[in-house]
Protein backbone atom coordinates (compact mmCIF):
# COMPACT_ATOMS: atom_id res chain seq x y z
CA UNK A 1 0.00 0.00 0.00
CA UNK A 2 1.19 3.46 -0.62
CA UNK A 3 1.71 5.79 1.99
CA UNK A 4 1.01 8.88 0.29
CA UNK A 5 -1.69 9.39 -2.46
CA UNK A 6 -0.03 11.14 -5.01
CA UNK A 7 -3.06 12.31 -7.30
CA UNK A 8 -4.55 13.29 -3.97
CA UNK A 9 -1.93 15.20 -3.10
CA UNK A 10 -1.58 17.22 -6.73
CA UNK A 11 -5.70 17.67 -6.79
CA UNK A 12 -5.13 19.64 -3.40
CA UNK A 13 -2.19 21.69 -4.44
CA UNK A 14 -4.36 25.17 -5.42
CA UNK A 15 -6.43 25.09 -2.29
CA UNK A 16 -3.17 25.39 -0.42
CA UNK A 17 -1.66 27.54 -2.98
CA UNK A 18 -4.84 30.02 -2.20
CA UNK A 19 -4.41 29.56 1.50
CA UNK A 20 -0.68 30.41 1.39
CA UNK A 21 -1.40 33.33 -0.30
CA UNK A 22 -4.33 34.47 2.43
CA UNK A 23 -1.80 33.44 4.60
CA UNK A 24 0.69 35.38 2.91
CA UNK A 25 -1.05 38.80 2.77
CA UNK A 26 -2.30 38.86 6.18
CA UNK A 27 0.72 37.56 7.47
CA UNK A 28 2.08 40.57 5.71
CA UNK A 29 0.04 42.99 6.05
CA UNK A 30 -0.14 42.06 9.96
CA UNK A 31 3.28 42.25 10.33
CA UNK A 32 4.16 44.84 8.54
CA UNK A 33 1.45 47.30 10.74
CA UNK A 34 2.61 45.57 13.84
CA UNK A 35 6.59 46.58 12.86
CA UNK A 36 5.44 50.33 12.56
CA UNK A 37 2.91 50.13 15.44
CA UNK A 38 5.86 48.09 17.70
CA UNK A 39 8.60 50.91 16.84
CA UNK A 40 6.40 53.95 17.62
CA UNK A 41 5.70 51.90 21.14
CA UNK A 42 9.34 51.44 21.48
CA UNK A 43 10.04 55.15 21.12
CA UNK A 44 7.39 56.35 23.95
CA UNK A 45 8.20 53.83 26.31
CA UNK A 46 11.53 54.30 25.99
CA UNK A 47 11.83 58.34 26.07
CA UNK A 48 8.94 58.21 28.54
CA UNK A 49 6.82 60.22 27.33
CA UNK A 50 3.97 61.59 29.49
CA UNK A 51 0.26 59.92 29.20
CA UNK A 52 1.39 57.91 26.31
CA UNK A 53 3.61 55.81 27.99
CA UNK A 54 0.84 54.89 30.19
CA UNK A 55 -1.55 53.74 27.40
CA UNK A 56 0.86 51.90 25.53
CA UNK A 57 2.09 50.02 28.80
CA UNK A 58 -1.64 49.02 29.23
CA UNK A 59 -1.48 48.21 25.64
CA UNK A 60 1.71 45.70 25.47
CA UNK A 61 0.46 44.12 28.61
CA UNK A 62 -3.27 43.35 27.74
CA UNK A 63 -1.38 41.85 24.34
CA UNK A 64 1.25 39.91 25.26
CA UNK A 65 -0.68 38.20 28.21
CA UNK A 66 -3.98 37.01 26.02
CA UNK A 67 -3.80 34.57 23.36
CA UNK A 68 -4.42 35.37 19.96
CA UNK A 69 -7.58 33.52 19.33
CA UNK A 70 -9.24 35.17 22.12
CA UNK A 71 -8.13 38.64 20.07
CA UNK A 72 -9.65 37.27 16.94
CA UNK A 73 -12.79 35.95 18.98
CA UNK A 74 -13.19 39.70 20.39
CA UNK A 75 -12.92 41.32 17.32
CA UNK A 76 -14.59 39.21 15.41
CA UNK A 77 -17.08 37.95 17.58
CA UNK A 78 -17.84 40.69 20.10
CA UNK A 79 -17.10 43.83 18.75
CA UNK A 80 -20.16 42.98 16.33
CA UNK A 81 -22.47 43.37 19.72
CA UNK A 82 -21.47 46.91 19.91
CA UNK A 83 -21.74 47.50 16.23
CA UNK A 84 -18.85 47.37 15.01
CA UNK A 85 -18.39 45.38 12.27
CA UNK A 86 -15.08 44.30 10.88
CA UNK A 87 -14.93 41.35 7.71
CA UNK A 88 -13.02 38.42 8.38
CA UNK A 89 -9.44 39.29 6.71
CA UNK A 90 -9.27 42.99 7.98
CA UNK A 91 -9.38 41.17 11.66
CA UNK A 92 -7.25 38.75 11.08
CA UNK A 93 -4.39 42.19 10.32
CA UNK A 94 -5.86 44.06 12.74
CA UNK A 95 -5.47 41.01 15.53
CA UNK A 96 -2.13 40.18 13.80
CA UNK A 97 -0.73 43.52 13.77
CA UNK A 98 -2.11 44.50 17.71
CA UNK A 99 -0.72 41.04 18.80
CA UNK A 100 2.84 41.64 17.03
CA UNK A 101 2.72 45.60 17.65
CA UNK A 102 3.07 44.44 21.59
CA UNK A 103 5.69 42.15 20.69
CA UNK A 104 8.14 44.11 18.64
CA UNK A 105 7.33 47.36 21.17
CA UNK A 106 9.08 45.31 23.41
CA UNK A 107 11.84 43.95 21.03
CA UNK A 108 13.14 46.90 20.12
CA UNK A 109 12.33 48.44 23.41
CA UNK A 110 15.19 46.22 24.57
CA UNK A 111 17.32 47.02 21.48
CA UNK A 112 17.38 50.69 22.57
CA UNK A 113 17.61 50.25 26.03
CA UNK A 114 21.40 47.71 24.83
CA UNK A 115 22.89 51.13 23.65
CA UNK A 116 24.92 52.66 25.98
CA UNK A 117 24.16 55.91 27.38
CA UNK A 118 28.08 57.08 26.74
CA UNK A 119 26.72 57.15 23.24
CA UNK A 120 24.02 59.33 23.24
CA UNK A 121 26.89 61.83 25.86
CA UNK A 122 29.17 61.23 22.83
CA UNK A 123 27.36 62.50 20.37
CA UNK A 124 25.41 65.73 22.37
CA UNK A 125 29.75 66.46 23.03
CA UNK A 126 30.28 66.17 19.04
CA UNK A 127 27.65 69.15 18.83
CA UNK A 128 24.64 66.94 17.21
CA UNK A 129 21.29 67.74 18.15
CA UNK A 130 19.13 65.05 20.46
CA UNK A 131 17.23 64.70 17.51
CA UNK A 132 20.76 63.63 15.10
CA UNK A 133 21.74 61.43 17.89
CA UNK A 134 18.98 59.53 18.53
CA UNK A 135 18.48 59.63 14.14
CA UNK A 136 21.67 59.24 13.59
CA UNK A 137 23.78 57.18 16.31
CA UNK A 138 21.16 55.36 18.96
CA UNK A 139 18.55 53.67 16.41
CA UNK A 140 21.09 52.67 13.91
CA UNK A 141 22.65 50.52 16.68
CA UNK A 142 19.12 49.66 18.76
CA UNK A 143 17.45 48.27 15.57
CA UNK A 144 20.79 46.32 14.58
CA UNK A 145 20.86 45.15 18.41
CA UNK A 146 17.20 43.71 17.95
CA UNK A 147 17.21 41.84 14.38
CA UNK A 148 17.48 38.47 15.93
CA UNK A 149 14.53 38.54 18.11
CA UNK A 150 12.27 40.47 15.67
CA UNK A 151 13.51 37.72 13.39
CA UNK A 152 12.21 35.28 15.87
CA UNK A 153 9.24 37.95 16.20
CA UNK A 154 8.38 38.01 12.65
CA UNK A 155 8.05 33.70 12.25
CA UNK A 156 6.22 33.48 15.24
CA UNK A 157 3.53 35.72 14.08
CA UNK A 158 3.41 34.18 10.65
CA UNK A 159 2.99 30.70 12.54
CA UNK A 160 0.07 32.37 15.12
CA UNK A 161 -1.67 32.77 11.39
CA UNK A 162 -2.56 28.66 12.18
CA UNK A 163 -5.41 29.95 14.65
CA UNK A 164 -6.84 32.09 11.89
CA UNK A 165 -9.30 29.32 10.89
CA UNK A 166 -11.73 30.00 14.24
CA UNK A 167 -12.62 33.34 12.60
CA UNK A 168 -13.43 31.38 9.01
CA UNK A 169 -10.33 32.38 7.20
CA UNK A 170 -9.41 29.58 5.13
CA UNK A 171 -5.25 29.87 5.86
CA UNK A 172 -3.12 26.69 5.96
CA UNK A 173 -4.28 24.73 8.82
CA UNK A 174 -8.40 25.42 8.07
CA UNK A 175 -7.79 24.47 5.01
CA UNK A 176 -5.92 21.44 5.64
CA UNK A 177 -8.13 20.43 8.41
CA UNK A 178 -11.28 21.23 6.02
CA UNK A 179 -10.09 18.68 3.01
CA UNK A 180 -9.67 16.11 6.37
CA UNK A 181 -13.36 16.68 7.65
CA UNK A 182 -14.53 16.67 3.47
CA UNK A 183 -12.26 13.28 1.80
CA UNK A 184 -10.78 12.27 4.91
CA UNK A 185 -7.49 12.28 3.20
CA UNK A 186 -5.36 12.60 6.33
CA UNK A 187 -1.94 11.89 5.88
CA UNK A 188 -1.43 13.47 2.92
CA UNK A 189 -3.48 16.72 3.48
CA UNK A 190 -1.20 17.24 7.11
CA UNK A 191 2.26 16.63 4.94
CA UNK A 192 1.39 19.26 2.87
CA UNK A 193 0.23 21.53 5.30
CA UNK A 194 3.57 20.91 6.77
CA UNK A 195 5.47 21.29 3.32
CA UNK A 196 3.65 24.71 2.99
CA UNK A 197 4.69 26.49 6.21
CA UNK A 198 8.14 25.23 5.22
CA UNK A 199 8.05 27.45 2.13
CA UNK A 200 6.67 30.10 3.74
CA UNK A 201 8.97 30.15 6.69
CA UNK A 202 12.40 28.90 5.90
CA UNK A 203 12.77 31.57 3.62
CA UNK A 204 12.31 33.86 6.50
CA UNK A 205 14.75 32.15 8.49
CA UNK A 206 17.22 32.36 5.93
CA UNK A 207 16.70 36.23 4.77
CA UNK A 208 16.69 36.70 9.16
CA UNK A 209 20.18 35.44 9.42
CA UNK A 210 21.56 36.85 5.97
CA UNK A 211 20.05 40.49 7.79
CA UNK A 212 21.27 39.92 11.12
CA UNK A 213 25.54 39.40 9.80
CA UNK A 214 24.30 42.28 7.40
CA UNK A 215 23.54 44.67 10.45
CA UNK A 216 25.88 43.61 13.04
CA UNK A 217 27.37 47.23 13.49
CA UNK A 218 26.72 47.84 17.24
CA UNK A 219 28.51 47.29 20.24
CA UNK A 220 31.47 49.43 19.05
CA UNK A 221 34.03 49.51 22.15
CA UNK A 222 32.90 46.52 23.46
CA UNK B 1 31.86 30.13 14.68
CA UNK B 2 28.93 32.07 12.39
CA UNK B 3 30.23 30.34 9.25
CA UNK B 4 29.75 27.07 10.62
CA UNK B 5 26.37 27.51 11.85
CA UNK B 6 25.45 28.91 7.98
CA UNK B 7 26.74 25.69 6.54
CA UNK B 8 25.05 23.00 8.94
CA UNK B 9 21.98 24.99 8.27
CA UNK B 10 22.18 24.79 4.45
CA UNK B 11 23.14 20.95 4.77
CA UNK B 12 20.03 20.48 6.74
CA UNK B 13 17.46 22.30 4.07
CA UNK B 14 19.16 20.19 1.44
CA UNK B 15 18.95 17.28 3.39
CA UNK B 16 15.20 17.82 3.68
CA UNK B 17 14.52 18.40 0.35
CA UNK B 18 16.80 15.55 -0.68
CA UNK B 19 14.93 13.72 1.53
CA UNK B 20 11.18 14.83 0.17
CA UNK B 21 12.24 14.22 -3.33
CA UNK B 22 13.46 10.73 -2.87
CA UNK B 23 9.72 10.19 -1.03
CA UNK B 24 8.37 11.68 -3.79
CA UNK B 25 10.37 9.92 -6.52
CA UNK B 26 9.32 6.23 -4.27
CA UNK B 27 5.79 7.65 -4.63
CA UNK B 28 5.23 8.24 -8.02
CA UNK B 29 7.39 5.28 -8.86
CA UNK B 30 4.77 2.65 -7.48
CA UNK B 31 2.02 4.98 -8.47
CA UNK B 32 3.21 4.74 -12.33
CA UNK B 33 3.45 0.79 -11.71
CA UNK B 34 0.10 0.44 -9.81
CA UNK B 35 -1.70 1.91 -12.63
CA UNK B 36 0.06 0.08 -15.84
CA UNK B 37 -1.16 -3.18 -14.18
CA UNK B 38 -4.53 -1.74 -13.73
CA UNK B 39 -7.01 -4.26 -14.62
CA UNK B 40 -5.67 -7.49 -13.45
CA UNK B 41 -5.21 -5.70 -10.27
CA UNK B 42 -8.32 -4.50 -10.20
CA UNK B 43 -9.72 -7.81 -10.31
CA UNK B 44 -7.36 -9.51 -7.67
CA UNK B 45 -8.32 -6.58 -5.41
CA UNK B 46 -11.61 -7.54 -5.38
CA UNK B 47 -10.91 -11.40 -4.70
CA UNK B 48 -8.53 -10.14 -2.13
CA UNK B 49 -10.70 -7.39 -0.34
CA UNK B 50 -12.79 -10.15 1.96
CA UNK B 51 -8.99 -11.51 2.78
CA UNK B 52 -7.62 -8.26 3.74
CA UNK B 53 -10.39 -7.19 5.45
CA UNK B 54 -9.75 -10.20 7.90
CA UNK B 55 -6.29 -9.20 7.97
CA UNK B 56 -6.42 -5.79 8.57
CA UNK B 57 -8.79 -6.23 11.75
CA UNK B 58 -6.11 -7.96 12.79
CA UNK B 59 -3.42 -5.56 12.54
CA UNK B 60 -5.50 -3.55 13.64
CA UNK B 61 -6.14 -4.97 16.93
CA UNK B 62 -3.18 -3.43 18.83
CA UNK B 63 -3.18 0.29 17.62
CA UNK B 64 -6.60 1.20 15.80
CA UNK B 65 -8.75 -0.15 18.08
CA UNK B 66 -10.40 -1.47 21.57
CA UNK B 67 -12.35 -4.49 20.90
CA UNK B 68 -15.45 -4.96 22.95
CA UNK B 69 -13.77 -7.83 25.50
CA UNK B 70 -10.75 -5.13 25.94
CA UNK B 71 -13.02 -2.43 26.62
CA UNK B 72 -14.34 -4.54 29.28
CA UNK B 73 -11.96 -5.87 30.76
CA UNK B 74 -10.62 -2.15 30.71
CA UNK B 75 -13.61 -1.47 32.80
CA UNK B 76 -14.04 2.08 30.55
CA UNK B 77 -15.23 3.22 27.63
CA UNK B 78 -14.33 6.45 25.91
CA UNK B 79 -17.42 8.17 23.43
CA UNK B 80 -16.74 11.04 21.63
CA UNK B 81 -19.69 13.66 21.54
CA UNK B 82 -20.72 17.06 20.74
CA UNK B 83 -20.29 19.44 23.72
CA UNK B 84 -21.31 22.49 22.08
CA UNK B 85 -24.38 21.30 20.03
CA UNK B 86 -27.45 21.35 22.08
CA UNK B 87 -29.79 19.75 22.25
CA UNK B 88 -28.03 16.57 20.83
CA UNK B 89 -24.81 16.92 22.49
CA UNK B 90 -23.60 20.13 25.14
CA UNK B 91 -22.21 20.73 28.05
CA UNK B 92 -25.02 21.66 30.37
CA UNK B 93 -24.36 24.61 33.05
CA UNK B 94 -23.01 22.01 35.82
CA UNK B 95 -20.33 20.66 33.54
CA UNK B 96 -22.01 17.83 32.58
CA UNK B 97 -23.30 16.54 29.32
CA UNK B 98 -26.34 16.32 28.62
CA UNK B 99 -28.84 15.64 25.01
CA UNK B 100 -29.86 12.79 22.44
CA UNK B 101 -26.81 11.58 22.24
CA UNK B 102 -25.79 11.90 25.57
CA UNK B 103 -28.87 10.11 27.02
CA UNK B 104 -28.00 6.95 24.44
CA UNK B 105 -24.01 7.09 25.68
CA UNK B 106 -24.76 6.95 29.09
CA UNK B 107 -27.01 3.96 28.41
CA UNK B 108 -24.49 2.09 26.57
CA UNK B 109 -21.98 2.34 29.29
CA UNK B 110 -24.42 1.29 31.65
CA UNK B 111 -25.39 -1.72 29.90
CA UNK B 112 -21.33 -2.91 29.24
CA UNK B 113 -21.11 -2.43 32.96
CA UNK B 114 -18.12 -0.10 32.49
CA UNK B 115 -17.35 3.53 33.53
CA UNK B 116 -17.92 6.24 31.01
CA UNK B 117 -15.79 9.03 29.62
CA UNK B 118 -16.93 11.52 27.08
CA UNK B 119 -14.48 12.85 24.37
CA UNK B 120 -15.56 16.14 22.88
CA UNK B 121 -15.02 16.32 19.29
CA UNK B 122 -15.57 18.75 16.40
CA UNK B 123 -17.68 18.00 13.09
CA UNK B 124 -14.43 17.44 10.87
CA UNK B 125 -12.61 15.52 13.62
CA UNK B 126 -14.95 12.68 14.57
CA UNK B 127 -13.25 10.12 12.28
CA UNK B 128 -9.89 11.07 12.82
CA UNK B 129 -10.88 10.37 16.26
CA UNK B 130 -12.12 6.81 15.53
CA UNK B 131 -9.07 6.07 13.23
CA UNK B 132 -6.65 6.62 15.85
CA UNK B 133 -8.21 4.95 18.71
CA UNK B 134 -8.85 7.89 21.06
CA UNK B 135 -12.48 7.45 21.13
CA UNK B 136 -14.03 3.92 21.42
CA UNK B 137 -17.57 5.29 19.58
CA UNK B 138 -18.45 8.40 17.92
CA UNK B 139 -22.27 9.52 18.95
CA UNK B 140 -21.31 13.43 17.70
CA UNK B 141 -24.83 13.35 15.65
CA UNK B 142 -22.95 11.53 13.03
CA UNK B 143 -25.28 11.07 9.22
CA UNK B 144 -24.34 8.47 7.44
CA UNK B 145 -23.12 8.58 4.05
CA UNK B 146 -20.63 6.40 1.65
CA UNK B 147 -18.15 8.24 1.95
CA UNK B 148 -17.68 7.93 5.80
CA UNK B 149 -19.10 4.39 5.54
CA UNK B 150 -15.67 4.17 4.14
CA UNK B 151 -13.58 5.07 6.53
CA UNK B 152 -15.58 4.05 9.59
CA UNK B 153 -18.42 2.03 10.40
CA UNK B 154 -21.52 2.65 11.40
CA UNK B 155 -24.41 0.84 13.68
CA UNK B 156 -28.04 0.80 13.30
CA UNK B 157 -29.74 4.53 13.01
CA UNK B 158 -30.87 5.87 16.28
CA UNK B 159 -32.60 9.36 14.28
CA UNK B 160 -33.49 11.03 10.85
CA UNK B 161 -31.72 13.48 9.54
CA UNK B 162 -32.11 15.74 5.96
CA UNK B 163 -30.29 19.36 5.46
CA UNK B 164 -31.86 22.47 6.26
CA UNK B 165 -31.33 26.07 5.45
CA UNK B 166 -32.17 28.87 8.25
CA UNK B 167 -32.20 32.69 7.24
CA UNK B 168 -32.88 36.29 8.72
CA UNK B 169 -36.38 36.96 8.94
CA UNK B 170 -36.04 39.87 6.69
CA UNK B 171 -34.94 38.21 3.90
CA UNK B 172 -35.76 34.54 4.25
CA UNK B 173 -34.20 31.71 1.78
CA UNK B 174 -37.09 29.41 0.15
CA UNK B 175 -35.11 28.08 -2.49
CA UNK B 176 -31.26 27.98 -3.00
CA UNK B 177 -31.31 29.91 -6.34
CA UNK B 178 -32.29 32.99 -4.08
CA UNK B 179 -28.57 32.70 -2.80
CA UNK B 180 -27.27 35.28 -5.49
CA UNK B 181 -23.00 35.71 -6.30
CA UNK B 182 -22.21 38.00 -3.63
CA UNK B 183 -23.96 36.20 -0.95
CA UNK B 184 -22.31 34.03 1.71
CA UNK B 185 -23.79 30.74 3.17
CA UNK B 186 -22.12 29.64 6.66
CA UNK B 187 -21.74 25.29 7.07
CA UNK B 188 -19.49 23.84 9.83
CA UNK B 189 -16.32 22.23 8.28
CA UNK B 190 -16.77 18.89 7.49
CA UNK B 191 -20.42 18.39 7.92
CA UNK B 192 -22.79 16.68 5.61
CA UNK B 193 -24.33 20.22 4.97
CA UNK B 194 -20.39 21.11 3.71
CA UNK B 195 -19.82 18.52 1.53
CA UNK B 196 -23.52 18.01 -0.29
CA UNK B 197 -23.08 22.18 -1.38
CA UNK B 198 -19.77 22.04 -2.22
CA UNK B 199 -20.47 18.78 -4.43
CA UNK B 200 -23.99 19.85 -5.88
CA UNK B 201 -23.95 23.89 -5.68
CA UNK B 202 -20.04 24.55 -6.06
CA UNK B 203 -21.15 28.59 -6.68
CA UNK B 204 -22.21 28.97 -3.68
CA UNK B 205 -19.62 30.89 -1.93
CA UNK B 206 -19.35 28.92 1.78
CA UNK B 207 -18.20 30.36 4.99
CA UNK B 208 -16.72 28.01 6.84
CA UNK B 209 -16.46 27.79 10.79
CA UNK B 210 -15.05 25.08 12.43
CA UNK B 211 -17.23 24.77 15.28
CA UNK B 212 -21.01 24.96 16.07
CA UNK B 213 -20.26 27.95 18.56
CA UNK B 214 -18.52 30.18 16.46
CA UNK B 215 -21.05 29.74 13.24
CA UNK B 216 -23.80 30.32 15.63
CA UNK B 217 -22.16 33.50 16.95
CA UNK B 218 -21.08 34.68 13.69
CA UNK B 219 -24.63 33.72 11.90
CA UNK B 220 -26.18 36.00 14.82
CA UNK B 221 -24.09 38.91 14.14
CA UNK B 222 -25.35 39.41 10.68
CA UNK B 223 -22.69 37.41 8.95
CA UNK B 224 -23.50 34.89 5.87
CA UNK B 225 -27.56 35.07 4.42
CA UNK B 226 -28.35 31.89 5.55
CA UNK B 227 -26.77 28.58 7.44
CA UNK B 228 -27.09 25.76 6.03
CA UNK B 229 -26.49 22.51 8.49
CA UNK B 230 -28.76 19.50 9.85
CA UNK B 231 -32.75 20.27 9.84
CA UNK B 232 -32.82 18.88 13.61
CA UNK B 233 -30.42 21.54 14.40
CA UNK B 234 -31.84 24.56 11.94
CA UNK B 235 -34.93 24.05 13.66
CA UNK B 236 -33.63 24.00 17.11
CA UNK B 237 -32.16 27.27 16.40
CA UNK B 238 -34.78 28.96 14.94
CA UNK B 239 -37.26 27.80 17.45
CA UNK B 240 -34.74 28.96 20.56
CA UNK B 241 -33.70 32.34 18.56
CA UNK B 242 -36.04 35.15 17.78
CA UNK B 243 -35.86 36.27 13.99
CA UNK B 244 -34.97 33.70 12.21
CA UNK B 245 -36.42 31.29 9.72
CA UNK B 246 -35.95 28.13 8.53
CA UNK B 247 -37.05 28.70 4.47
CA UNK B 248 -35.56 25.41 3.84
CA UNK B 249 -36.30 22.36 5.96
CA UNK B 250 -35.14 19.43 3.60
CA UNK B 251 -32.61 19.65 1.31
CA UNK B 252 -31.00 16.57 -0.22
CA UNK B 253 -31.38 13.22 0.41
CA UNK B 254 -33.34 12.06 3.60
CA UNK B 255 -30.19 10.42 5.68
CA UNK B 256 -30.37 8.82 9.12
CA UNK B 257 -28.03 9.12 12.55
CA UNK B 258 -25.88 6.31 13.72
CA UNK B 259 -22.89 5.46 16.08
CA UNK B 260 -20.06 4.72 14.40
CA UNK B 261 -16.77 2.46 15.41
CA UNK B 262 -13.70 2.36 14.11
CA UNK B 263 -14.01 0.56 10.75
CA UNK B 264 -13.13 -3.06 11.22
CA UNK B 265 -13.95 -3.42 15.21
CA UNK B 266 -16.60 -5.65 14.04
CA UNK B 267 -17.44 -7.24 18.12
CA UNK B 268 -17.95 -3.62 19.29
CA UNK B 269 -20.12 -3.07 16.26
CA UNK B 270 -22.27 -6.28 16.93
CA UNK B 271 -23.15 -5.19 20.13
CA UNK B 272 -23.79 -1.82 19.79
CA UNK B 273 -26.53 -3.35 16.85
CA UNK B 274 -27.97 -6.05 19.23
CA UNK B 275 -28.07 -3.18 21.93
CA UNK B 276 -30.30 -0.90 19.53
CA UNK B 277 -32.38 -3.20 18.70
CA UNK B 278 -32.98 -4.44 22.17
CA UNK B 279 -33.50 -0.68 23.14
CA UNK B 280 -36.45 -0.65 20.43
CA UNK B 281 -38.34 -3.25 22.73
CA UNK B 282 -38.41 -0.66 25.78
CA UNK B 283 -39.07 1.97 23.27
CA UNK B 284 -35.74 3.61 24.56
CA UNK B 285 -35.26 6.53 21.76
CA UNK B 286 -38.60 7.94 22.14
CA UNK B 287 -38.00 8.28 25.73
CA UNK B 288 -35.11 9.48 24.80
CA UNK B 289 -36.52 12.00 22.81
CA UNK B 290 -39.06 12.54 25.41
CA UNK B 291 -36.46 13.68 27.73
CA UNK B 292 -33.93 15.62 25.42
CA UNK B 293 -35.60 17.07 22.19
CA UNK B 294 -39.26 17.60 23.32
CA UNK B 295 -38.43 20.95 24.64
CA UNK B 296 -37.13 22.04 21.55
CA UNK B 297 -39.00 20.17 18.47
CA UNK B 298 -42.44 19.80 20.43
CA UNK B 299 -44.00 16.02 20.28
CA UNK B 300 -44.86 16.61 16.43
CA UNK B 301 -41.53 15.91 15.18
CA UNK B 302 -41.07 12.78 17.33
CA UNK B 303 -42.46 10.32 14.73
CA UNK B 304 -40.11 12.24 12.31
CA UNK B 305 -36.85 12.17 13.58
CA UNK B 306 -37.57 8.96 15.71
CA UNK B 307 -35.64 5.89 14.70
CA UNK B 308 -36.43 2.79 16.89
CA UNK B 309 -34.70 -0.33 17.26
CA UNK B 310 -32.71 0.84 13.87
CA UNK B 311 -36.12 0.31 12.14
CA UNK B 312 -35.73 1.91 9.04
CA UNK B 313 -31.97 0.93 8.33
CA UNK B 314 -33.24 -1.06 5.15
CA UNK B 315 -34.31 2.11 3.55
CA UNK B 316 -30.85 3.91 3.30
CA UNK B 317 -29.58 0.40 1.89
CA UNK B 318 -31.54 0.65 -0.72
CA UNK B 319 -30.38 4.23 -1.96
Amino acid sequence: MELLRWDVIVSYLPLYRDAMFLTLRIGWAGIAAAIGLGFVCALIRHYRIPVLQNIVGIYIELFRNTPLLVQLFFLYFGLPKIGLEIPAEPCGVLGLALLGGAYMAETFRSGLEAVEPIQMESALSLGMSRQQAVLHVILPQAVSISVPAFVANVIFLLKETSVFSAISLMDLMFTAKDLIGLYYKTLECLTLLVVFYLIILLPVSALGSILERRLRYAGFGD
Amino acid sequence: MRKNWIKKTSAAVLGLILTGSLLAGCGSGSGTAAQGADEPQAQETEAEAAGTEAADAAENENAGFRTLEEIQASGKITIGVFSDKSPFGYVDENGEYQGYDVYFGNRIAQDLGVELEYVSTEAASRIEYLQTGKVDIILANFTVTPERAEEVDFALPYMNVALGVVSHNDRVITDLSQITADDQVIVISGTTAETYLTKNNPEIKLQKFDTYATAKSAFENGTGVAWANDNTEVIAFAAENEGYTVGIDSLGSADTIAPAVTKGNETLLNWLNEEIVKLGEEKFFHADYEATLVDTYGPEFEETLVVEGGGQAAAPAQN
